[in-house]
């Protein structure tokens, strides 16, 4: 049994339309660590993802039924409550996709956006806050100079790098991932793992993976998605 | 390129050189048709001075006021209610009451122009004349307000269609970083939807200045330079509708053809200026 629990999943049922994509969900995800979700491609791993920050309510005809509790620091909550407001589950659990998305603004602005969202004010606050979040995804370097163009330029690594740096300038509890180096070459995605393994010492890292090495170098606990159904991977022993 | 190509294009071009040559040849027309009193020399005075045959003037400036007045009132009044309810149809409730709002405002546009007229008539007229009590309440704000109807479904259905071709990841974007929605209209949708709303507005408002009948029915007609919300006024369309009811061959019916042309030649200037800021909005 883990001694820190950040999220618990309870009867998670998700459909879509008819079918069941995720049948009864039962599982624990540990604070600070790395959580990695495998399995073949079309089982659900993204819907997976999308019921954590409740994106799924985008999507018509998904419903999704059963309990999910996180733990933001004052004891569990239920995600799905009418007291949470959905936008400030989303400001806590952050999510950067598999195809990079930039809107359609500078870069400075794309990174500080999550924070004008949150209402931030102050110039030098944003300032300080977008320069870390971009040196923490490494792009600092690279972008410094350029930081009033449009993030749309940027090649599909820095983008990737600059969705993770947005994810993280609103200081999420949550980070959830959906096979963020799909579209990057090796040495960016060592980057990025180095990153995800410096991060997970504040943030608790939820990360879909098809990449069997790149779970074993930095996943703390894997799971498989297949037949609508998460177990660990015992075959690994890492089991959870 | 086969025979089957070679026909589809020739129709194709023949279809669009027909139409196009159309509308030149409207224009053309109209020109011809006012030669005689563009020949007589008093343009400059048609277009300043005021309408008064009876003393020998033949100015159409009121009527022009009369026009763009309208025209900007019934845009101002139809905008606010028109992105509500693109916003509420496309984004708040896509599905359920939003795709039936959809519905009717699709039969809105059906609606003949009379039936707006009629019902301003004797609904809304009435209402502003007791609220205002003043005059007979055919004056701009009526006729506005009901222009501003007229026009709505155009605004509303160009509205939705350009948020609705906002790409989806966009707004993933905006809701993963847990904005709401109203943050998600202000900061992504209306930036990305801006030239396709500014289409609709200026096609709005070409037809808030060529519509006849909300006009002649409701804003009174009177002849004057419009100076309150409650005065009367007469539009180009209103006014040539009128003259040509009554009339065939007096300087006041030759007067017409100019009054056609200038409003030829505002809604162009205007479609003109559309096609400039789409093309700003867009770079």
């Amino acid at each position: 049994m883990k001694k820190n629990i950040q999220i618990r999943m309870d009867h998670l049922w998700f459909h879509y339309h008819d079918r069941v994509v995720l049948e009864d969900i039962r599982i624990e995800i540990e604070k600070n660590a790395i959580t990695a979700i495998s399995g073949p491609s079309g089982q659900g791993k993204s819907s997976f993802l999308m019921v954590l920050n409740r994106l799924w309510e985008n999507i018509p005809g998904a419903r999704v039924t059963g309990r999910v509790e996180m733990d933001f620091g004052k004891g569990f909550e239920d995600i799905h409550r009418s007291s949470l407001p959905v936008h400030r589950l989303r400001q806590r659990v952050g999510m950067v996709f598999q195809t990079p998305n930039p809107l359609p603004m500078s870069i400075y602005k794309n990174i500080a956006f999550p924070l004008t969202l949150m209402g931030e004010k102050d110039r030098a606050k944003i300032a300080f806050r977008v320069e870390a979040a971009l040196k923490k995804a490494y792009l600092w370097d690279e972008v410094k100079d350029r930081l009033a163009e449009n993030a749309e330029t940027l090649s599909g690594g820095q983008q990737q790098r600059l969705c993770m740096a947005r994810a993280l300038a609103a200081e999420p509890t949550v980070l959830l991932l959906d096979e963020p180096t799909s579209s990057l070459d090796e040495a960016s995605v060592r980057v990025i793992e180095d990153l995800l393994l410096e991060l997970k010492k504040s943030c608790t890292i939820i990360l879909v993976s098809h990449y069997m090495d790149q779970i074993q170098r930095i996943a703390d606990h894997c799971l498989v998605l297949s037949d609508r159904r998460l177990r660990p991977d015992t075959a690994k022993g890492r089991d959870i | 390129m086969d025979f089957q190509d070679r026909v589809f294009r020739t129709v194709f071009f023949g279809a669009s050189v027909l139409s196009a040559g159309v509308t030149v040849a409207v224009l053309g027309f109209m020109i011809l048709l006012s030669l005689p009193v563009l020949k007589m020399g008093f343009l400059w005075e048609v277009l300043t001075s005021p309408w008064s045959p009876g003393r020998g003037q033949f100015g159409i400036l009121p009527m022009m006021a009369g026009t763009l007045a309208l025209a900007f009132l019934s845009l101002l009044v139809s905008l606010p209610v028109s992105l509500g309810c693109a916003f509420f149809m496309e984004i708040l409730h896509p599905r359920g009451a939003g795709a039936l709002l959809k519905k009717l405002v699709h039969f809105m546009t059906a609606v003949p122009t009379v039936i707006y007229g009629f019902v301003g008539v004797f609904l809304l007229v009435p209402l502003v004349q007791e609220f205002f009590a003043y005059g007979s309440g055919m004056c701009i704000l009526s006729a506005s307000l009901m222009l501003g109807l007229v026009i709505s479904p155009t605004l509303i259905l160009f509205f939705s269609e350009s948020f609705s071709r906002v790409p989806q990841h966009y707004l993933n974007a905006v809701d993963s970083l847990g904005g709401t929605v109203f943050q998600k209209l202000r900061h992504v949708i209306l930036p990305q939807a801006w030239p396709g709303m500014l289409t609709g507005m200026v096609l709005a408002f070409g037809r808030a200045m060529g519509d006849t009948l909300i006009a002649l029915m409701i804003s009174g007609n009177a002849v004057l330079m419009p100076s309150s919300l409650l005065d009367s006024t007469r539009t180009l369309t209103a006014h040539i509708a009128l003259i040509f009811a009554a009339d065939f061959d007096s300087t006041e019916f030759k007067i017409l053809f100019i009054s056609g042309i200038v409003l030829y030649a505002m809604t162009s200037l205007g479609i003109l200026f559309a096609r400039y800021f789409h093309k700003r909005a867009l770079s």
